[in-house]
């Protein structure tokens, strides 16, 4: 039997609701041309920043497979989160790749190929962002509302009407504010989400306690609870394959990128890196810490994704329950509103260019920004109702990225360091990187090829991609015959 | 603790730090909401006067 009180928790949830959509339209009165509604006429400054991407990064999605992995994996789930934050840091502390692309001035990650690789390479990359970006959030709807339901103790028939009545609140202020209103509600649903996460993993660490923890993954998981390198499901492979899904994320994720961008310059864009860095660790090891504690209470037996909702339902006392739903209805709907405007920012700078071919007036981009944000929404729903997720949830969100995190990572490091880069290089690495993931996809959903894709392995799968991605640039650019006025400039 | 103080101190050194930062953004990132609308208001004006004196 769930705590959660209508009266009491639902009066808080619906007054977080209200407040939040208030402040969401209130901005929309800042946005007059398309700069604001993108990029929020760049100006965001550091402490927004740090609120923004913070909010955005965590998602009920996230929260859920972040337990998932401590659940299964133990401490050791919590690996990924070091790697980017360490990753974070890094690229905070040297501009490295960040720095050349917020100088440029761009809006969107292609809009710099195409001064490098031409016209065609940016339309490319936008499709493969675009690809890649919203195969990974077609799951966040259904995973969002499972935790819902499950915490709440809804009936599970209410799940979809429940989705869509977030999704189009969210899709309202995105819509009408863009940008501006993603960075205010954002700060909004921060300080909401990080309450919440706060008090409830305290409460856990009080009632659990840290010994019961500790022994629960010793007897379940062993050494490899504690050090992923010993541990049987992840190894070598899973760290090198997370390092660099994290470090790309950190170059190229969309919704990451979007702050550098809307950054008022480049110095507080490498400040929100270097400052939200630590914050990554504890977008791992809090939730890991909530799906330890339902695997020391409820024992292995339960269903890996389900286990942390199913606990928290009994474990949170009524009030609490209130706030840990608003904070995660916050984390969701600052996760949602923020990779929809995005993915929506991308297909109109970059796809739809070439069909811009005279000056659009303010006034019909931002009809268009907008139109394409409502169709963002309309595929969340249908993609989110009918794919049937297999394996980990991590995993998924893993193999998806890499369809471009791969590439436009690649095509970004050489568009910014390496002069020699071309568009055939380019080409090749796109190319190599949409097809291995792709193809992974496939053959693990059907049955005649499940076990050839669980014998090779999302990781080793993983990591051939981003290695390959890389030769395909080198070999692709080498490959392509020279201008000459490429060569009387090397020559001198 | 002592055994797995790696992942004691991270844990901890994770609800120490999110909460002072939550209470240092939540102040901080006010303000810089203000300013940034203000920011936006003045551009707003500007462009209107240019746009009107032609």
């Amino acid at each position: 039997m769930t705590h959660f009180n209508w009266l009491l928790d639902g009066s808080i949830v619906g007054l977080y609701l209200l407040a939040t959509m208030a402040a969401g339209l209130m901005v929309r009165k800042y946005v007059g041309k398309v700069e604001h509604f993108l990029v929020a006429g760049r100006e965001m400054d550091v402490y927004l920043g740090i609120a923004s991407l913070a909010a955005t990064e965590f998602g009920i999605v996230t929260c859920m497979y972040t337990a998932q992995n401590g659940f299964e994996k133990g401490f050791a789930g919590a690996t990924p989160g070091i790697l980017m934050a360490v990753a974070m840091l890094v690229v905070g502390l040297t501009g490295f790749v960040i720095k050349p692309l917020r100088d440029s001035g761009v809006m969107t990650i292609p809009e710099l190929f195409e001064k490098k690789f031409g016209p065609r390479i940016r339309w490319a990359a936008g499709v493969v962002i675009v690809l890649g970006g919203l195969l990974n959030m077609g799951v966040f709807l259904r995973t969002g509302g499972q935790f819902l339901v499950l915490v709440s103790g809804l009936d599970v028939k209410y799940l979809e009407i429940m989705m869509t009545a977030l999704l189009v609140g969210v899709a309202v202020y995105t819509i009408l504010g863009g940008m501006l209103s993603v960075l205010v509600t954002d700060y909004m649903q921060f300080i909401v989400m990080s309450a919440g996460l706060i008090v409830v993993t305290i409460l856990i660490l009080m009632n659990v306690g840290w010994e019961s923890m500790v022994t629960t993954v010793e007897v379940q998981y062993g050494a490899g609870g504690f050090n992923p390198f010993i541990n049987p499901t992840m190894g070598w492979q899973y760290v090198l394959f997370n390092l660099m899904l994290n470090t790309a994320a950190v170059l190229t994720w969309q919704t990451i990128i979007a702050r550098v961008l809307a950054a008022k310059d480049t110095a507080t864009g490498r400040k929100v890196y270097t400052r939200t860095s630590f914050f990554f660790v504890c977008r791992f090891l809090i939730p890991g810490i909530w799906g330890i504690a339902a695997l020391a209470t409820l024992g292995p037996l339960v269903n890996s994704l389900e286990a942390m909702p199913r606990y928290l339902s009994t474990a949170v006392p009524p009030g609490l329950m209130g706030l840990l739903i608003a904070a995660m209805l916050a984390a969701d709907m600052s996760t949602d509103s923020s990779y929809m405007l995005t993915w929506g920012s991308v297909i109109y700078n970059d796809i739809m260019a070439p069909f811009r071919k005279t000056r659009w007036s303010e006034k019909r981009g931002l009809f268009w920004n907008r139109s394409i944000i409502a169709f963002i929404g309309i595929f969340l729903l249908l993609y989110g109702l009918w794919y049937p997720l297999k394996g980990d949830l991590w995993t998924y969100l893993g193999v998806t990225g890499t369809i471009y995190l791969a590439s436009i990572s690649v095509l970004l490091i050489a568009c910014c360091y390496w002069r020699r880069a071309n568009s055939w290089g380019a080409g090749a690495a796109i190319f190599i990187s949409a097809v291995i993931p792709i193809t992974y996809l496939v053959i693990e959903q059907v049955p005649a090829t499940a076990a050839l894709a669980k014998s090779i392995g999302p990781y080793y799968s993983g990591i051939a991609t981003y290695l390959l991605a890389g030769a395909a640039m080198v070999i692709g650019t080498l490959l392509k015959p020279q201008s000459t006025t490429q060569l009387t400039e090397r020559t001198g | 603790m002592a055994k797995h103080w790696f992942w004691w101190s991270m844990t901890w050194a994770c609800v120490i730090w999110y909460s002072t930062i939550t209470i240092y953004v939540a102040i901080r990132g006010g303000a810089d909401i203000k300013h940034m609308l203000a920011r936006l208001d003045a551009t707003k004006a500007r462009e209107a006067r240019e746009e009107k004196e032609g």
